[in-house]
């Protein structure tokens, strides 16, 4: 495979072309070469990273950091059924949910898609989560990190809840707790116990990443 | 000078005899906790499955009732507490069964968005945005043509709900016409954020279809407000989230501007103010707003990074100014001497020269009607022009 064609994939998303980036991504699949798919999925990551700088740069708007994560995700899609199982390292697996009485999912949606971009195993348990299915999935998953989204400032203390929860059950030491969403601020993370709080999504996937590498 | 004479005054950017004090009172909850008022018994009914029926049934039979009395007594509320006016506004909505929500029922609305009911720890009904329903381009046609007689019964309920708050109330405090919806919110909300953001970027005619069509809605919508005979009347659309605009300015400007433009064209023309609504982080709409004809800015919110002396630097007197006290904080939890401290530091940054009204920066729940209080008392003993604060 040219490196031409991981640039136009890389172009695509950078330019927000999705047909430019699937074309490219066919180009790459009819290949069948699952090093050359390897290397496409690099330079995915690679473009949402650069993605995600221009919007913490105020340079791009969220609306540019939604439909770049859909390019993406199409071209993982087309992707993924080539790629070997195993042969992209996870970067460690991280449980995510909408807290309880809440139904929203875009702030969710958008960090799953930048974090899986970056090599994460997301595990994603819904909106209106209960305190229960949050540390269950804790217990069952050992991840690295626990993501807790909440839109609404009258659901905010269910955070609280579910920190409590994870407490009672030993479990709070094991993992990272960090959370998002409209309601929530930085001085509200640290009042619950939370280990971190995320304006964005790329915020939030640049800090499970330090997570993941210390 | 009276709360009328009060607002309208400071509209003008002249300083009238004191700042005024707008309410954003809606929320049943507040307004109930404000007149020392039970729940609504609908709102105990929806934790019980078995009566979704007779939940639905009453509520779409008495829908136009239901919202006059919440807003009456938002109204009353607000008269009480010693505001100079409160926004009022007109929905229209159908209660639908939905076994995937938890009382079994959901509301939609009008612009094709549905909308979670449920009622909160204290008995009130609380209804929050959930989904678009018209997601796909394919369902766009059929969708608009099934809901044309709903359209005609949103106009006309428009109308009369003002009206008659407006005849009801307008000697006691100036009822303000609240549209509740954009043309951006209607477009993107029907058919949900990230849908509409790929149809942006991939059917930019469907969009700009669903647009017009909107826009044409919304000004009949804005217009039978007008009629109702308010004065003043808020338009919204949320712009911004946390961190900064939700789309690239320019692209609104290609995508909205002229249906903003034609709003403000129609407001003015019936010689009446248009103040317009928008949460989030919005610094790069200021200059858009005053080049889109609005009069006035409402909300500015704090959470967002939203400061009231910053704004007005920005704008100058080319806006008035409404808001922005914290409703995450300060008037949920917060003391006496912390609400007088910020009431100070709002008039002090945007109330010379007119042109400010104070208010709560939104509409919440949780908000304290003892923290609005001492929000209003702190206005009267700070607020008297000429500004000394």
């Amino acid at each position: 495979m040219s490196n031409d064609v991981l640039e136009q994939l890389k172009n695509g998303l950078l330019e927000l072309d999705m047909d430019t980036a699937v074309e490219a991504a066919n180009s790459i699949i009819e290949g069948d070469d699952s090093a050359a798919v390897k290397d496409a999925v690099g330079a995915v990551t690679d473009a949402l990273q650069t993605v995600g700088k221009r919007f913490q740069d105020g340079e791009w708007f969220l609306a540019e950091l939604v439909y770049a994560g859909e390019i993406a995700k199409d071209v993982m899609n087309l992707l993924s059924p080539l790629m070997e199982a195993g042969a992209t390292e996870s970067a460690g697996t991280v449980v995510v949910g909408t807290v309880a009485g809440d139904l929203h999912d875009l702030g969710k949606n958008i960090f799953i898609n930048y974090a899986k971009s970056a090599g994460f195993k997301m595990i994603d348990l819904g909106i209106d989560v209960p305190t229960q299915k949050f540390v269950d999935a804790v217990k069952e998953h050992n991840p690295l990190a626990l993501g807790m989204s909440c839109l609404l400032t009258s659901t905010d203390m269910e955070i609280g809840k579910v920190i409590e929860g994870l407490k009672k059950q030993n479990l709070r030491d094991k993992v990272k707790v960090i959370i998002g969403g409209a309601a929530l601020t930085e001085g509200f993370a640290a009042s619950v116990g939370a280990d971190a709080f995320a304006p964005d999504a790329v915020t939030g996937t640049d800090i499970i990443k330090e997570w993941g590498v210390s | 000078m009276d709360f009328k004479q009060r607002i309208l005054t400071a509209l003008n950017h002249e300083e009238p005899d004191r700042v005024p004090v707008m309410g954003l009172l809606a929320e049943p909850g507040t307004s109930n906790k404000i007149l020392g008022k039970p729940p609504l018994a609908i709102a105990s009914m929806l934790t019980n499955p078995e009566l979704r029926n007779e939940i639905k049934d009453i509520m779409n039979s008495t829908w136009n009732e239901v919202l006059y009395a919440t807003f009456a007594d938002a109204l009353e509320a607000a008269i009480k507490l010693g505001f100079d006016a409160n926004w009022t506004t007109y929905t229209l909505m159908q209660v639908v069964e939905d076994p995937e929500s938890k009382p079994g029922l959901t509301l939609h609305d009008v612009w094709g968005r549905a909308w979670e009911i449920r009622a909160d720890e204290d008995g009130d009904i609380v209804v929050n945005y959930i989904r678009g329903l018209c997601p796909t381009e394919e369902e766009w046609d059929a969708w608009v043509e099934r809901k044309k007689p709903l359209y005609d019964e949103l106009i006309k309920g428009a109308t009369d709900h003002h009206k008659k708050l407006a005849d009801n109330y307008r000697d006691r405090i100036l009822p303000i016409g609240y549209t509740s919806v954009g043309v951006f919110a209607s477009t993107w909300q029907q058919m949900g954020f990230v849908n509409f953001t790929r149809f942006v970027y991939q059917k930019p005619d469907f969009v700009k279809k669903v647009i017009d069509f909107q826009t044409d809605l919304y000004v009949k919508y804005l217009d039978a407000i007008m009629k109702s005979g308010v004065e003043v009347v808020i338009g919204e659309d949320d712009l911004g989230q946390k961190t900064g605009p939700l789309f690239r300015p320019e692209l609104i400007e290609k995508l909205y501007g002229d249906s903003y433009r034609r709003i403000s064209e129609l407001v003015h023309k019936q010689n009446k103010k248009l103040i317009w609504h928008s949460c989030g982080n919005i610094y790069p709409f200021l200059d858009k707003f005053v080049e889109w004809g609005f009069d006035g800015l409402l909300t500015m919110e704090p959470t967002a990074g939203m400061e009231l002396g910053k704004v007005r630097e920005q704008v100058g007197h080319r806006l008035v100014l409404v808001g922005n006290l914290d409703v995450s904080y300060l008037l949920v939890r917060g003391t006496r001497e912390e609400v007088e401290d910020a009431v100070k530091k709002a008039i002090r940054d945007a109330a010379k020269g007119g042109g400010y009204i104070l208010a709560q920066s939104h509409t919440h729940r949780s908000v304290d009607p003892t923290r609005l209080e001492w929000m209003i008392e702190a206005s009267h003993k700070y607020g008297e022009y000429p500004i000394s604060v």
